[in-house]
């Protein structure tokens, strides 16, 4: 990272969290399901073609994904099929560690 | 002497006008109550805050019943009662937002027919309606049958387990609802439309999807998802368009719009116009109270606009995606929530932050409504 600098107020997140040794929590974070972490970057653009002017960070915009139906594909449908799933986990920014995925056997 | 008695004179004068005064600004104060402005939402797992939009204090915290979903507000004209949706979309609770008691209910699902409201609740003028647009499907042993929707119409003072009054056929995909003081409700779906609950009569009050401007201008994409604009008495459907610089509409070269369908609540009338170039994208809009040509909006970002210029006068970097905004109604203080557990406070003449709430829970798609009433 020494060799870029960062221009913009989420350039230097990344530059803090790198900092204070929240790589590990950010690699974590992949494997939540999500309104983009499962198979970010790619399968949604903004629409200029970008990635800025997409909601973030994702947690902040996980219920309003789940809540009203709205990638049902990629966050469990909490309107309908899975009523519960954030039950527990009420500020995703906060506790997105308890979110589990969505098992059809119930495991 | 002379000049004494007029002293003297002009003295008690004095104290006659000072008491006068005295005695009128007490009558004054007496006759004219203090009005305050509380700021509504709903959070994860569900409850309704009433925050106080002067000290930012949350006042109370009152229990929703049912599971979460969607915090769609519809507060009462007196703003005494906020109307919810809840219970995944499914049913409407009206709350005492004094007492957090809950006064109203209208649970729409019945038997094996599910009704799903996607935030089309709305309270009319006078108080004494509730609307809502109902998404039925039938749960049949082998397969779901898809209903026809419907605007349903409920007395506020039905109490609990209110009965549906009556309905009639509304279009699909309506999303947020207003109704006016002519004692039409507005829908905003394909095209913004109005209804009579009266008659069930309909009308087109801006063409969207249905526009017909030529093919220079490409067919707008409109959206809205919360309700909003109390304090400007306004229903804002905003949109995006192309302005094509011939008719082959090359995407490449075309100028790019913002626009909104804005509705008077007190008149029914609309106006529709390009507003901002499109630089980046709002969730929602809402006019300043106090200046028809100033637009506020949040996303990523809270944005100022000025319509008479089309011009956008200030942009606020947010720390993340806000999805909603309101303001007081002087026009001095905007509120940026839904989404995530925080609202942000900001200046409106600077939008610098100059506050923030806290909240327990996420937002997600809840409302940030406006009740005015009487001070507590």
């Amino acid at each position: 990272m020494k060799h870029l600098k960062s221009i913009n107020h989420k350039a230097r997140q990344i530059d803090e969290a790198a900092g204070s040794g929240e790589i590990e929590e950010v690699v974590a974070m992949q494997t939540v399901v999500g309104c983009t972490a499962t198979v970010d970057p790619g399968w949604e653009i903004d629409a200029f073609g970008g990635m800025a002017s997409l909601c973030q960070p994702m947690e902040a915009d996980l219920y309003g994904c789940a809540d009203a139906c709205w990638w049902p594909a990629q966050v469990p449908d909490t309107m309908s099929s899975h009523p519960d799933w954030g039950q527990g986990a009420d500020a995703a920014m906060r506790d997105w560690r308890k979110l589990d995925g969505i098992f059809e056997d119930n495991d | 002497m002379p000049f004494k008695i007029l002293q003297t004179s002009t003295g008690a004068a004095v104290r006659a006008v000072a008491g006068a005064l005295l005695a009128a600004s007490a009558v004054a104060a007496a006759a004219a109550p203090v009005t305050q402005e509380y700021l509504l939402t709903v959070t994860r797992p569900g409850q309704l805050h009433v925050i106080d939009m002067a000290s930012h204090a949350i006042l109370r915290s009152c229990d929703i019943p049912g599971k979460f979903g969607s915090g769609s507000i519809a507060p009462s004209p007196d703003g005494r009662v906020a109307y919810v949706l809840s219970n995944l979309w499914e049913d409407v609770y009206g709350i005492d937002i004094t007492d957090c008691k809950v006064v109203f209910s209208a649970r729409q699902s019945k038997d094996n027919i599910r009704v799903k409201t996607f935030q089309s609740v709305t309270v009319s003028a006078d108080g004494k309606e509730l609307y809502t647009v109902q998404n039925p499907v039938r749960l049949l042993p082998d397969r779901f049958e898809v209903m026809e929707p419907r605007l349903a119409v409920y007395s506020t003072s039905g109490g609990l387990d209110a009965p549906l009054l009556k309905s009639f056929p509304v279009s699909r995909r309506i999303t947020k609802i207003a109704a006016t003081q002519t004692g039409e409700v507005i829908l905003g779906g394909a095209d913004v439309t109005a209804i009579d609950p009266r008659t069930g009569a309909t009308r087109v009050v801006t063409a969207l999807a249905n526009w017909d401007r030529g093919p220079q201008w490409l067919t707008p994409d409109a959206f809205a998802m919360h309700s909003q604009g109390e304090q400007a008495a306004e229903y804002i459907m905003p949109y995006v368009t192309a302005r094509f610089t011939d008719e082959t509409q090359n995407m490449e070269t075309a100028e790019w719009w913002w626009g909104m369908s804005r509705v008077d609540l007190k008149t029914g009338k609309a106006e529709q116009r390009e507003i901002v170039p499109f630089e980046f994208i709002v969730f929602n809009f809402i006019t300043d109270p106090t200046n028809p040509d100033i637009l506020f909006g949040s996303f990523n970002q809270l944005s100022k606009h000025d319509l008479r210029n089309q011009k956008t006068l200030a942009v606020e970097p947010m720390p993340h995606t806000y999805y909603n905004l309101n303001i007081t109604s002087d026009g001095r203080k905007i509120f940026v929530g839904g989404a995530a557990n925080d609202i942000s406070i900001h200046d409106a003449e600077t939008l610098k932050k100059i506050g923030s709430i806290e909240l327990p829970g996420d937002m997600s798609t809840s409302d940030l409504r406006v009740a005015r009433r009487l001070k507590d």
